[in-house]
């Protein structure tokens, strides 16, 4: 037996598989990318007695029939062609006990590649309880692979599972049975010699029999190399020599898949007399109708955007008094400086500007794995489709764009689950339109400062409330459109069916839903967070770079000493400071930054901006909740004010164009809200789409249509509304 | 026995897969999740996306322009 036994893990999608990862790896596992796709690697190494075992899981699959490379990455693994995993010892198949028949689809072909296989048949107790009889002994024999009884999220048969894998490791490698006719054979043969002709010899016989299979599959386009037309050429040539003998592809692999669990089951599943309504379908009679359903539907939705915006700033309030803290400290032990500015407005006040939406994040994770867990995501998306289908979309666009209404990072993360490739991209490119958790500072500040105060109803509804209302789902109105055209123009193409599992409810398991939400917290803290520190460091460089900033130090050292008096003098301390202010306000103007802000003022000027808005919207181009805080150090406040600062809000009303007209009124409010709806000002989101895209190209469209959308947008709002006004 | 498009079933009425008309591709990735010829299916609720009970699991479907699915009613066991 080898040092380190290595175990994959496969199966259909709901069918515990995470349940039972745990249960197996008894939670020490590691999470990472496979390298150059999106797929999820999930590693977890353990100790069985006394073999040590890495445990390899794979995405839940209904067919290891590769589309594109994503999906290749199963196959390379079980092949052992995965360079960073090696070869599997072993392939645990995990089945649905109570839907054997559309699992072993998956088995035969995990059976096909030949290596030791234990057949894991979970929830064996609900199966049990419908009254579903298996006799194990026998179909162990019939299939000649260990077959094990398993609850795992009742931890039952995890044991065995354990005992059934080595001796399946035992009994060393495992013979194929042909399952497809002489013929078929016979074509994988031809099909080797011919490989071995275009210099690949060797081709594991299952992919052979991939290549002959999967008509537009990605092995048919990837494999040849330089002779990939001739190979397309002959792959058509055998196919239509498989049709003439009765073997019509693709048709063939399912027929003789299912024949094949067909009689294997024969005789030894007893199903229950009557089929009785189970619990899920009672609940589903309410929840997927189409008018109970839709209303539950919106009730939930409004639960969880309620919940966030309760939940989330106490804790955010927390971080931030944290980061307040320990400015403060760094403050105590040093002297105004260009080192202390860099610690507190540069690297403090950049991490702090990325923990600051951890709340946000970490509680939308929980609802979206509590709801995903329990089997609701499901039905969620099916009561969706028919919204979602009148831009071109289908329903499992649905999750990931409402996840984007908190934060695009994970929106487009939770895109993966959209298998068709145009869908995919589409809801990608335009899920940063939603409106994030960090767009609502600039609308509170706007709306409360330029807004007028006019209510009806008694107060209930205000116009301020409504704009806000409105700010939070303009993006998503004008996605749309966006959506529609996206699907017309480049990802035009034939939508596939759509087709959903809709799994049993169920418990949430306490376990999966912390892991679920712990690793993406985390991935968003180590991915997203490096980058907002550098950019952070960076605009604070050019803000302050090139300046003299002696004076403006002296005076904050004056400042800090008459504070540490005990009683400082109130109106000396108030000179000092605003003398302090100003004098950080020219400096930011002469700064990079500012000349930056100068040389684009004649493109801002028609949006009605001055250099200062506009210095404001390029420092938060990496990110832009800094709009808030840059806004209060050029207004010459000090960058720790917020968007509820009164003082800011008074200069932004009485800060005046040099001829005395007033620079902000309401079109100008309105235009710079505009913007931030649309505008693509958060690298996290666009170094995000380059990973799951895969393309610097998709990072930079989306980048440019929606910058471009936000400055025309922009500017109509101004052009029009200033006419009016 | 009639054989009629799966939209024609009614809540509660089983039908047998009789054909699966599409292109390949598609009609490999219904077959791999259960819609296949000769599969047993029963109408939960109907609309677009319908949905069905195949054994113990429930799909919801919503064919597309070139997809059909053809289905023999089977009638209602007494």
């Amino acid at each position: 037996m080898p040092d380190v036994l290595k175990v994959a893990l496969i199966g259909n999608p709901n069918t515990g598989k995470s349940t039972l990862f745990n249960a197996l790896s008894g939670l020490q596992s590691r999470v990472g990318n496979f390298p150059g796709v999106t797929v999820e690697k999930k590693i977890g190494r353990v100790q069985w007695g006394a073999a040590t075992v890495e445990l390899i899981d794979l995405p839940g699959t209904y067919s290891l029939a590769p589309r594109s490379l994503d999906e290749m990455v199963s196959v390379n693994v079980l092949l052992g062609k995965q360079a960073d995993v090696g070869t599997p010892d072993a392939v645990i198949c995990i089945v649905d006990a109570s839907n054997l028949e559309r699992n072993f689809y998956l088995l035969s072909q995990v059976l096909d590649i030949g290596l030791p296989t234990v057949l894991v048949m979970n929830m064996w107790d609900v199966a049990a309880e419908r009254g579903q009889k298996i006799d194990v002994a026998a179909l162990e024999a019939r299939l000649g692979i260990p077959v094990v009884k398993c609850s795992a999220h009742k931890k039952t048969g995890v044991s065995e599972i354990q005992a059934a894998v080595q001796r399946a490791v035992a009994g060393g490698p495992r013979g194929v049975t042909q399952l497809f006719p002489a013929v078929f054979a016979t074509e994988t043969q031809l099909l080797a010699e011919k490989l071995a002709g275009w210099g690949h010899p060797h081709v594991a016989p299952y992919l052979l029999e991939r290549l002959l299979l999967d008509v537009g599959g990605w092995l048919e386009s990837h494999f040849g190399g330089q002779h990939a037309h001739d190979l397309f050429q002959y792959l058509q040539h055998a196919r239509e020599r498989l049709a003439a003998a009765g073997c019509k592809v693709p048709m063939i692999e399912a027929r003789t898949r299912y024949a094949w669990a067909r009689e294997t089951l024969k005789g030894l599943v007893v199903q229950p007399a009557n089929r009785a309504v189970t619990f899920s379908d009672r609940i589903d009679q309410w929840l997927t109708h189409r008018v109970v359903g839709l209303v539950s539907f919106f009730l939930i939705m409004l639960v969880v955007f309620l919940s966030l915006h309760t939940l989330s700033p106490p804790l955010q309030g927390v971080l931030e008094a944290g980061q307040g803290w320990l400015s403060s400290q760094v403050a105590s032990v040093m002297g105004p400086g260009p080192l202390r500015s860099l610690i507190n407005d540069g690297i403090i006040a950049g991490v702090g500007g990325v923990l600051v939406f951890l709340p946000q994040i970490i509680f939308l994770f929980l609802f979206i794995a509590l709801l995903e867990d329990c089997g609701y995501m499901a039905r969620a998306a099916f009561l969706m489709d028919k919204l979602m289908t009148k831009v071109g979309l289908s329903g499992k666009s649905f999750v990931p764009l409402m996840s984007s209404f908190a934060c695009a990072i994970p929106g487009v993360m939770a895109a993966r689950v959209i298998e068709n490739r145009r869908d995919r991209m589409v809801t990608i490119l335009v899920a940063p339109l939603m409106s994030c958790s960090a767009r609502l500072p600039v609308y509170v500040l706007m709306t409360e400062t330029f807004v007028p105060d006019v209510s009806w109803l008694g107060g209930l509804v205000s116009l301020k409330g409504l704009t806000l209302f409105f700010m939070t789902f303009f993006g998503a109105f004008v996605a749309i459109p966006v959506a529609w055209i996206l699907k017309k123009t480049l990802f035009r193409g034939e939508t596939p069916p759509f087709v959903m599992e809709l799994p049993s409810y169920k418990w949430p398991s306490a376990w999966i839903v912390l892991r679920r939400v712990y690793d993406s917290a985390y991935s968003f803290v180590t991915r997203a967070g490096t980058l907002i520190l550098a950019m952070s460091i960076l605009i604070w460089a050019a803000g302050y770079f090139p300046g003299d900033h002696q004076e403006s130090d002296r005076l904050q050292a004056q400042i800090e000493d008459l504070e540490k008096q005990p009683e400082p003098p109130a109106d000396k301390l108030a000179t000092l400071s605003a003398k302090q202010n100003e004098l950080s306000g020219a400096l930011l103007e002469t700064s990079l930054l500012g000349r930056l802000g100068h040389a684009i003022e004649p493109a801002v000027i028609p949006l009605g901006w001055d250099w200062k808005i506009g210095v404001g919207v390029i420092a938060s181009f990496p990110a832009r909740e800094v709009i808030v805080a840059t806004m209060g150090t050029i207004y010459s406040l000090g960058g720790d004010v917020d968007e509820r600062n009164p003082d800011l809000r008074n200069t932004l009303k009485n800060s005046k164009w040099p001829d005395g007209r007033p620079v902000f009124t309401l079109p100008v409010a309105i235009s710079i809200m505009v913007f931030f709806a649309l505008c693509a000002q958060c690298a996290s989101t666009l170094l995000v789409i380059k990973r799951e895209t895969n393309s610097w190209g998709w990072a930079l469209f989306t980048f440019v249509y929606m910058t471009g959308l936000a400055y025309v947008a922009a500017l109509l709002v101004y052009q029009i509304g200033s006419r009016w006004a | 026995m009639d054989i009629v498009p799966l939209d024609c079933l009614q809540t509660g009425e089983t039908g047998r897969i009789a054909d699966i008309e599409g292109c390949a591709e598609t009609v490999t990735r219904l077959a791999e999740i259960g819609l296949r010829n000769g599969a047993l299916v029963r109408m939960v609720r109907t609309g677009s996306p319908c949905i069905l009970a195949l054994d113990n699991q429930r799909l919801s479907f919503r064919p597309e322009e070139c997809t059909h699915v053809f289905v023999e009613v089977v009638p209602a066991l007494a």
